[in-house]
């Protein structure tokens, strides 16, 4: 095997390139390079490339000469291969320089007021879609109350299992840390003003009006929001959605309600979990500021109410059924291929967790 | 010529001689202990296009995933240039691979990149040419396969021929001369159906590819096909290796006949009878 080269010489006459061994796609670089140096340094002469001394030639090895002889240059300064097999120089001169003249176009970049323009159409279109979705589930949930057996109650078991059950030790971690975590912060500053038992009235309203439900949500969103856009997602590009719908049944029956149903009963049962844990890890950071858990448990039922109760439960039931409801409608709203199914699944879980954020702070200013 | 072994020096014909490009000698492969094929072997000479028939669940797809080195067969060995893929270390199976261009039924396009980019994007990983020597390189191919109009297209914009003529394009764009297609006919109307066996004659005849080709679809074996293996799935065995018109007219065993003749299983010529 003889190394590829090319290697320029001149005369009065003109230039000579000899290309000479083996072009291939990993030999070819420096061959094309230096082919191409010599035509620009001689714009006026003509070259003759000898093709005598190749020895193999594949695609990229074809592309190279085809890139030598399809440049403009004056009449009396073209590019001439010589010696070149007959079939090689045939396939060389069946391209058509003109089909090659554009650039080549690549994915279309978009400039920023192009971005800013794009997103803001994206959301009002979104926002359109989701009333859609949301109205035609209202429908839906109206036809399931009148209808026996519109929803398959054997789904809902299975979507609660796999999104509550299993959901349980991850959701026992994060309410666990968070009870942890705030009461010790607040006791660190709460004790400088000796105020430590109070901060037990903090976690205990904390986690129940608050935290349990929002980190609960949260976990929900990334764990079974994504998986929900995922699978409708899936089921979409391998058109089993439409298979579902040449049945003459609604999607929404088969692939949503169950999951939205599920959903908002597994949320408020986790944050309730969240709740308890949260409040046992606060009760034991206490003890470490000499609040014992009777004494911690006397200034927590003076501090709650039900109301507190109540507001995480309802909270986390609306914020079930938002994640539930991004989540399907991301799916069901996926284009083609593998790509759109993952833009669907990101997209679910940071729009779940924007829209629990501001549901949320609606929650607050109506409770407060 | 001695020397000169330029690519586009095939005319068409198989050259029959020297080391085959593809050897399977004596593979059984199958999943867990379920054996779907014993003791296959046969070659792919330089230059030919071998095509690989059987019904449905008879291996045929398994066996180029062999080929390719996806999976390991049970036992026997696979050749490429006279190179086992079976026996090697990992780095000497990559570098046969890449003596490999293979595309998969669904012509396994990247999503997130267009159709020239998809064809560029083995040059963009193995390469050191500039981004317009790439692109050239890649839009030729794209001519070769007549998809020269469609370069800007994603591929959940393209049709399924479409998407197999890209397919074929970027498996060709490492300079690799053995192509393995993966079912090309399937699925795809007549005249589309026939554009591609003529791709594929015609990337023989320029480029002096090797194919190996595995389908069912009758009129494309009698058109590209210079030598086929039948794999039958009751036996498990290779049942009949030689041109496509020989096995049609000339072949004694009847599961040959009744592939070729497209006629249905016994039971159901009672029933419907």
């Amino acid at each position: 095997m003889s190394m590829a080269t090319a290697s320029g010489s001149g005369s009065d006459d003109g230039v000579t390139v000899v290309l000479q061994g083996r072009i291939t796609a990993y030999t070819a670089a420096p061959i094309w390079q230096s082919a191409v140096e010599t035509l620009i340094q001689n714009p006026n002469r003509p070259i003759v490339v000898d093709a005598s001394r190749l020895s193999y030639v594949d695609d990229v090895g074809i592309a190279l000469l085809f890139d030598l002889i399809r440049r403009e240059r004056p009449p009396d300064a073209k590019v001439e291969i010589r010696e070149l097999a007959p079939n090689l120089a045939a396939l060389v001169r069946g391209y058509n320089p003109k089909d090659f003249a554009a650039p080549a176009r690549g994915q279309r970049r978009m400039g920023v007021l192009e971005h800013v323009g794009f997103a803001t159409t994206e959301i009002f279109a979104y926002a359109k879609q989701m009333a859609g979705f949301l109205s035609a589930c209202a429908r839906a949930f109206r036809q399931a109350l009148t209808n026996r057996g519109a929803v398959n109650w054997r789904d809902v078991l299975d979507v609660a299992t796999e999104a509550g059950a299993n959901a349980v030790p991850i959701v026992l971690l994060t309410g666990f840390l968070m009870g942890v975590i705030i009461a010790f912060e607040i006791g660190l500053v709460a004790q400088q003003f000796g105020a430590v038992i109070f901060v037990v009235n903090g976690v205990g309203v904390a986690m129940l009006r608050e935290l349990g439900a929002l980190m609960t949500a949260i976990v929900f969103a990334g764990r079974t929001g994504a998986a929900f856009a995922a699978q409708i997602g899936t089921q979409k590009v391998n058109e089993e959605v439409n298979a579902i719908y040449t049945f003459g049944l609604n999607p929404i029956h088969f692939l949503v309600l169950p999951r939205l149903v599920a959903a908002m009963l597994v949320v408020p049962l986790l944050s309730v979990l969240a709740d308890i844990v949260g409040i046992f890890g606060g009760a034991l950071v206490m003890a470490t500021f000499d609040v014992g858990f009777l004494q911690f448990y006397h200034q927590l039922l003076g501090a709650v109410t039900t109301g507190d109760f109540v507001l995480g439960i309802v909270k986390a039931a609306v914020f079930g059924l938002t994640i539930a409801a991004v989540g399907c409608q991301r799916g069901l709203a996926t284009g083609a291929g593998a790509v759109s199914v993952g833009l669907s699944a990101t997209s679910a879980v940071v729009t779940s967790i924007v829209l629990i954020i501001v549901i949320d702070g609606l929650f607050a200013v109506l409770t407060s | 010529m001695t020397e000169t072994q330029l690519r586009s020096d095939h005319s068409g014909a198989a050259t029959g001689n020297g080391t085959p490009v593809i050897s399977v000698r004596h593979v059984r492969m199958g999943y867990g202990s379920r054996v779907l094929l014993n003791d296959a072997s046969f070659d792919v000479q330089r230059g030919e296009i071998m095509v690989i028939l059987g019904g449905s669940g008879s291996g045929k797809s398994s066996l180029m995933k062999i080929i390719i080195g996806l999976y390991p067969p049970m036992a026997g060995d696979i050749l490429i240039d006279g190179k086992s893929m079976v026996t090697g270390s990992q780095k000497e199976k990559a570098q046969l691979q890449r003596k490999l261009g293979v595309m998969y039924q669904s012509g396994a396009l990247f999503g997130s990149l267009n159709v020239l980019e998809n064809v560029r994007f083995p040059l963009d990983q193995f390469t050191d040419l500039s981004l317009p020597e790439k692109n050239l390189t890649a839009r030729m191919l794209l001519h070769q396969v007549e998809m020269g109009y469609a370069e800007s297209l994603m591929p959940g914009e393209l049709s399924g021929g479409m998407l197999k003529r890209a397919g074929i394009a970027r498996a060709m764009a490492l300079g690799c001369d053995i192509l393995l297609l993966d079912e090309p006919s399937a699925g795809l109307d007549p005249i589309t159906a026939a554009n591609l066996d003529r791709t594929i004659l015609s990337l023989r005849k320029n480029l002096g590819f090797t194919f190996l080709v595995v389908t069912h679809e009758l009129q494309s074996i009698f058109t590209i096909a210079d030598r086929a293996i039948m794999l039958d799935p009751v036996s498990r065995s290779i049942i009949a290796e030689g041109k496509p018109t020989d096995l049609r007219e000339r072949s004694t065993d009847p599961r040959v006949r009744q592939f070729f003749n497209r006629q249905p299983d016994a039971v159901e010529q009672k029933a419907s009878s």
